[in-house]
């Protein structure tokens, strides 16, 4: 049975987040033929771009100045009047921290059911049954959605995006939202993260992460080269950061950031339990490191016993040849 | 100042990871119900707060199946939170419905006074991350999730904050009353005094009933199956003489054979 489905799209300043990309494949699925609306709120040209020729079947955007702050009293409203003029009955967002955020909202107020995270989705007449990874991607969860309305935020590299198509879907724009009062609080500052040039590290599909057995800071250049021969993201253990070679933005574990790449490589990383929580879910893990004892090598597909300071220069070279021979 | 903070009793790090019989939750059978993770922060970062502006109170609020439920309001008390309430839950096996906590939260908070309501950002088990906002929806106030450096400036009452985003750190203030989901407190969290352990056993909790709860829907998202990964088998050893033979070897595996090379 066919059904309506609404894509919420995550601006950022070059585009879409990536993840909102792959939502639209995810709607796709929930849709089972079924209409696959967009809406962007407060997005740049690009993205509106982007979506709309994304995969979407039309897409309503809202241009009002105050969606740049991302509060979910400004969004919700706007996603509940899209969601009513598209008659649709499941919402699909990225499960980025405010893809998270909107989807606890949203299921208070448009009383439906909810989840994050989402990795695998299937409808059935009996609701939409839906896979997440829980208890630090240890373990898997199906929950079924059940019940007239599903809000689903799905986690990054789960589902490939859509090719972009040559037409673009028709866009319209959304009538700025009902009017709210003032709302309380403001936002009255922002630091803007050390130009970190590469993808993001919470949604990359590659990651490439140091640890301790760099050494020192000024080795950490190292690992950055690899990544960027790869076009990956960096990220680091905890030892790293605590040292304040790297800032927090990095850390890869319990407490910091979850990450599920499609592929993982960790460098002079022990494997500590805090770490592999942070990272276990990554799709192929590659583990470089001079102990064969090392605990990352029982959760790598592949392993590297060696001294990274040799390994890494040969590596970046070699994958740049690749990818140069395409 | 009026705090209040709820917290979700989660199975400790020592539950042996398996399915229950009916295979679609984790086996919680003996398991121990602690307050841990975030859930633990925010208790830490409430008391830092009260600490900072004498004369606040912090109350912790918990909804849940009773036993449970009670262990981890009792350990809060024991840190230092001032009073307890346990919200009585439906029978909740199977659900994982988030409306249903925000609902039946809010409804024991309304009834207490308070300007910051602290929640941690996502629970230790489930790992959602829905619940802070959710909440903040249910009672009509400002909610962010994924605060960091949270203060409290006593003249000009309000709540300062950081907001973690892609790009980097934003800044945010707020007055009360406001829900926020806590990433990090600005201490590790503090343990409870052998003889605070002693009195909170004693102490007594005040209780939302069942019938003060509006109608909940817990059966709209059910648990169906609970799995574990396959074994992982260990790595694939690259053996190699030189370094160049072992990134030749390895970019053409990542290439041919695990299909992940950019
Ligand atoms: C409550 C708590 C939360 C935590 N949260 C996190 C978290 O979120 N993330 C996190 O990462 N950690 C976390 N930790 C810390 C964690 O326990 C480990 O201490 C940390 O991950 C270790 O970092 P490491 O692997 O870089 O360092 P080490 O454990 O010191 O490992 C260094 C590795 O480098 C290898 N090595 C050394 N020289 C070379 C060389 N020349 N070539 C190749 N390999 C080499 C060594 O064999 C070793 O395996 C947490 C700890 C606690 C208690």
């Amino acid at each position: 049975m066919s059904r309506s489905v609404l894509v919420v799209g995550e601006p950022r300043p070059t585009g879409l987040v990536p993840a909102s990309r792959e939502a639209v494949a995810a709607a796709r699925l929930a849709a089972e033929g079924g209409a696959v609306a967009g809406v962007l709120l407060g997005g740049s040209p690009e993205a509106v771009t982007e979506f709309s020729r994304g995969g979407v079947t039309g897409l309503w955007v809202g241009s009002d100045a105050s969606y740049a702050e991302r509060r979910i009293d400004r969004w919700v409203p706007a996603i509940l009047a899209a969601a009513k003029s598209t008659e649709s009955e499941v919402i699909v967002l990225a499960s980025t921290g405010f893809g998270r955020e909107l989807a606890g909202a949203l299921a208070v107020a448009w009383d439906a059911a909810a989840a994050t995270s989402v990795t695998e989705l299937t409808p059935t007449d009996e609701g939409l049954f839906v896979a997440m990874p829980v208890l630090g991607g240890r373990a898997t969860s199906k929950l079924r959605l059940a019940g007239p309305r599903a809000v689903v935020a799905i986690r990054p590299n789960a589902f490939g995006a859509p090719a972009m198509s040559g037409e673009a879907a028709p866009v319209e724009s959304l009538s700025a939202a009902p009017p709210t009062p003032t709302l309380a609080g403001r936002r009255v500052g922002f630091e803007a993260n050390a130009a970190s040039q590469g993808p993001d590290l919470s949604s990359a599909s590659i990651v490439v992460a140091g640890g301790r057995g760099l050494r020192a800071p000024e080795n950490f250049h190292l690992v950055e080269e690899l990544a960027e021969a790869l076009g990956a993201a960096v990220g680091a253990s905890r030892a790293v950061t605590d040292a304040g070679w790297k800032p927090g933005t990095y850390q890869v574990g319990q407490t910091g950031r979850s990450v599920s790449p499609q592929l993982y490589i960790a460098v002079g990383i022990s494997g500590a339990i805090q770490h592999l929580v942070g990272m276990m879910s990554s799709r192929v893990i590659v583990a470089i490191n001079s102990d064969p004892g090392a605990p990352i090598f029982k959760i790598a597909d592949y392993g590297v016993v060696g001294d990274l300071f040799l390994l890494l220069p040969a590596l970046t070279a070699e994958v740049r040849k690749a990818r140069a021979s395409g | 100042m009026e705090i209040v903070v709820c917290v979700k009793p989660v199975p400790d790090a020592e539950t042996k990871l398996r399915p229950a019989p009916d295979g679609r939750t984790l086996d919680l059978e003996g398991a121990k119900f602690v307050l841990a993770g975030y859930d633990e922060s925010a208790v830490e970062q409430a008391l830092l707060l009260k600490d900072a502006v004498p004369g606040s109170t912090v109350r912790v609020v918990s909804f849940g199946p009773p036993g449970r439920t009670e262990e981890v309001l009792r350990a809060a008390l024991a840190l230092g939170c001032d009073t307890a309430t346990l919200v009585e839950s439906p029978p909740l096996a199977h659900s994982a419905d988030v409306r249903s906590v925000a609902r039946a939260l809010a409804a024991a908070v309304k009834k207490l006074p308070h300007d910051l309501v602290l929640v941690g950002k996502q629970s230790g088990d489930s790992e959602a991350g829905m619940l802070p906002t959710a909440l903040a929806q249910a009672l009509g106030h400002p909610g962010f999730n994924g605060a960091v450096e949270l203060k409290f400036d006593p003249t000009q009452k309000l709540f300062t904050f950081g907001r973690a985003s892609e790009a980097g750190l934003e800044r945010w203030e707020c007055p009360g009353p406001v829900v926020l989901g806590l990433q990090q407190a600005g201490n590790d969290p503090r343990t409870a005094k052998l003889q605070n352990i002693l009195k909170s056993r004693r102490a007594t909790l005040d209780k939302v009933s069942l019938a003060e709860l509006p109608t909940l829907d817990v059966a709209g998202a059910t648990a169906e199956a609970f799995q574990l990964p396959p074994p992982r088998t260990g790595a694939k050893w690259i053996e190699y003489k030189t370094p160049e033979e072992a990134a030749t070897k390895l970019v053409r595996l990542l290439k041919e054979e695990a299909k992940v090379f950019p």
